[in-house]
């Protein structure tokens, strides 16, 4: 089956500014992705030259298939939030729907269940400019579901939204990912892309600094566990005896801190109970240190920048 | 391109925007039979302009009578048009809805076409009420100003009728092509009005006060003439002409524009 979008070499450049620069990335079909970079990294225009709105300067791709070049043939089954909602003002959220409907052809039947689906089904018939901007969110992705799409794409929908609304986008977003689409979603709120992407794409001026399962990413400092003895006393006696087996130790927040290389994580706790145990110390805590989307981003930032 | 025309006219044409429609158009026909009948001359003007802009009680007498004053009123409906499609089309971009119709439908100069098409499609049934209207509001009026009109209800006077609705809707057409362009050059309802007012309204008609020429060149005063049906300076005939040369260059811009433009917005 193929990619649900790859691109290769894929470049924009306004003048003398890259904007987008020889991009390669491959989604396959049935992942939540995240799109994360600073502003200005290339998200949005990448979105957009899958859309087609925005021609490339170099490079090729193609979503569900097609080449980019020609989204005629695949844009009745990609539906789409970028740049923000845009309605009409002075019609209603529902009519605002219609007419979107009848120009993609798509069966207007569904948009009282899409309203349902996204909070909307009391409001619908309020005009446009009296939402509020969760409301305006919604209705966009509503707008976005019309063709029941294969594919998904959704430029910060959580923008500008409070905490609430933040958690009910999330809630949303991980129940459009169901049934086999696939979604792809740039945000900067780093902890709602961890709890809902199952692939994560992190770019930096306009090129992929990394592009996989958020948990092969998330792994990759893996093998560090925090250690704490129910007696402060044994700490030192602790970390000497772990070092001894060559574990590397240190401390953190009063918290010793073994690590041992990556995806030994169960062997490496089992190894640190047994040897505390086998010298009479107490361990309170043994847990795995997760290291958070957050905190490896912005190490990954470090290094590119 | 039919899907855009119905789309756009699911959101044009409203209870509302039709009420409005009615009662503007309701009004306009009453003024101007109220003014053009109050105010036609038993004479004709010395060195009388050709053409619409002033008329005469025979001439109201003639077949064209009934709709005589739907065609000198719509003869100053053209910057009206001019500044309502700029404003239309430029908020379509400035707003992104131009950007959420074609992540629905990518073929760009088929939804430009479709979204001017539709609200030409309003404005084709505006311009009929229009003069429906007026030809009542005329009727009306007609005997108390002396007026007969046993001859607007001929074969020629449908005629003429007609041919007067043509006139109208075809500056309308081009009224509405060159407000396109407007908007499309510069996509943003502001600087796009700003430059349509400056040019169709000081430049051309103060230039056009001590060059005569202009009458002959210039946009505005081409379909300006061409709804009046003629002027001295521009006959109906090359008037037609120069529109469509005018008003084909126009859309020829708007639509390469929009093929080939990012849309950023």
């Amino acid at each position: 089956m193929t990619n649900a979008v790859a691109v290769s070499g894929l470049t924009k450049r306004y003048g003398h500014r890259t904007v987008v620069d020889h991009l390669t990335l491959e989604l396959p079909r049935g992942v939540v992705a995240g799109f994360i970079g600073p502003n200005g990294a290339g998200k949005t225009t990448t979105m957009a030259m899958l859309l087609g709105l925005v021609r490339p300067s170099e490079g090729s791709g193609t979503v569900l298939g097609w080449p980019i070049g020609r989204p005629a043939e695949f844009l009745g089954d990609v539906g789409a939030l970028i740049e923000g909602p845009a309605f009409y003002p002075s019609i209603s959220g529902r009519r605002n729907l219609e007419m979107l409907a009848i120009a993609g052809g798509h069966h207007r039947g569904r948009i009282t269940g899409l309203l349902e689906q996204v909070g909307l089904a009391g409001r619908g018939e309020d005009q446009y400019r009296s939402y509020s901007l969760g409301m305006k969110q919604r209705l966009g992705i509503a707008a976005a579901l019309l063709g029941d799409p294969e594919l998904l794409i959704l430029d910060e929908p959580a923008n500008g939204l409070d905490p609430q609304g933040v958690q009910e986008m999330r809630g949303l977003i991980g129940r459009l990912a169901g049934g086999g689409r696939t979604v792809l979603v740039s945000s900067h709120d780093l902890s709602e892309l961890e709890q809902v992407c199952d692939w994560v794409v992190l770019i930096e001026g306009g090129r992929a600094l990394y592009e996989g399962p958020t948990r092969d990413l998330l792994d990759d400092r893996g093998g560090r566990l925090t250690v704490l003895p129910e007696w402060p006393a044994d700490g030192a006696r602790l970390i000497e005896l772990l070092r001894t087996h060559d574990l590397e130790v240190g401390q953190e927040d009063g918290r010793i801190v073994v690590s041992a290389g990556r995806g030994v994580q169960p062997a490496l706790a089992a190894a640190v109970n047994r040897l505390a145990f086998d010298a009479g110390i107490v361990l309170v805590e043994l847990s795995p240190v997760r290291t958070t989307l957050e905190e490896r981003y912005l190490s990954m930032m470090e290094v590119a920048g | 391109m039919i899907r855009i025309v119905h789309a756009q006219l699911v959101r044009l044409a409203r209870g509302r925007t039709i009420a409005v429609l009615v009662s503007t158009t309701l009004l306009f026909a009453v003024l101007t039979s109220l003014t053009v009948f109050g105010t036609a001359s038993s004479e004709p003007a010395v060195g009388g302009a050709a053409g619409r802009g002033s008329t005469t009680i025979s001439a109201l007498e003639g077949p064209s009578g009934g709709t005589e004053a739907f065609a000198i009123g719509a003869s100053f409906t053209g910057f009206l048009v001019f500044v309502t499609f700029i404003a239309l089309i430029a908020t379509e971009f400035s707003g992104g809805t131009w950007r959420a119709l074609l992540l629905r439908d990518p073929h760009r100069r088929r939804v430009l076409v479709g979204t001017v098409a539709a609200v030409l499609v309003l404005a084709a049934g505006t311009v009929a009420l229009a003069e429906l209207l007026t030809l009542v509001a005329s009727w009306i009026v007609a005997p108390a100003n002396g007026v007969a009109t046993a001859e607007w209800f001929t074969i020629s006077g449908v005629a003429a009728a007609a041919g007067n609705y043509l006139t109208v809707l075809a500056g309308i057409i081009g009224w509405a092509v060159f407000g396109t362009t407007l908007a499309v050059i510069f996509r943003s309802a502001p600087l796009a009005l700003g430059v349509g007012f400056a040019w169709a309204g000081p430049f051309e008609n103060i230039v056009v006060d001590s060059w005569d020429t202009g009458y002959r060149l210039f946009p505005g005063q081409v379909l300006a003439s061409l709804i009046r049906g003629g002027t001295v300076e521009l006959t109906m005939g090359r008037a037609v002409f120069t529109a469509i040369v005018y008003v084909t260059g126009a859309a020829l811009v708007a639509l390469t524009l929009v093929s080939r433009r990012d849309v950023t917005a």
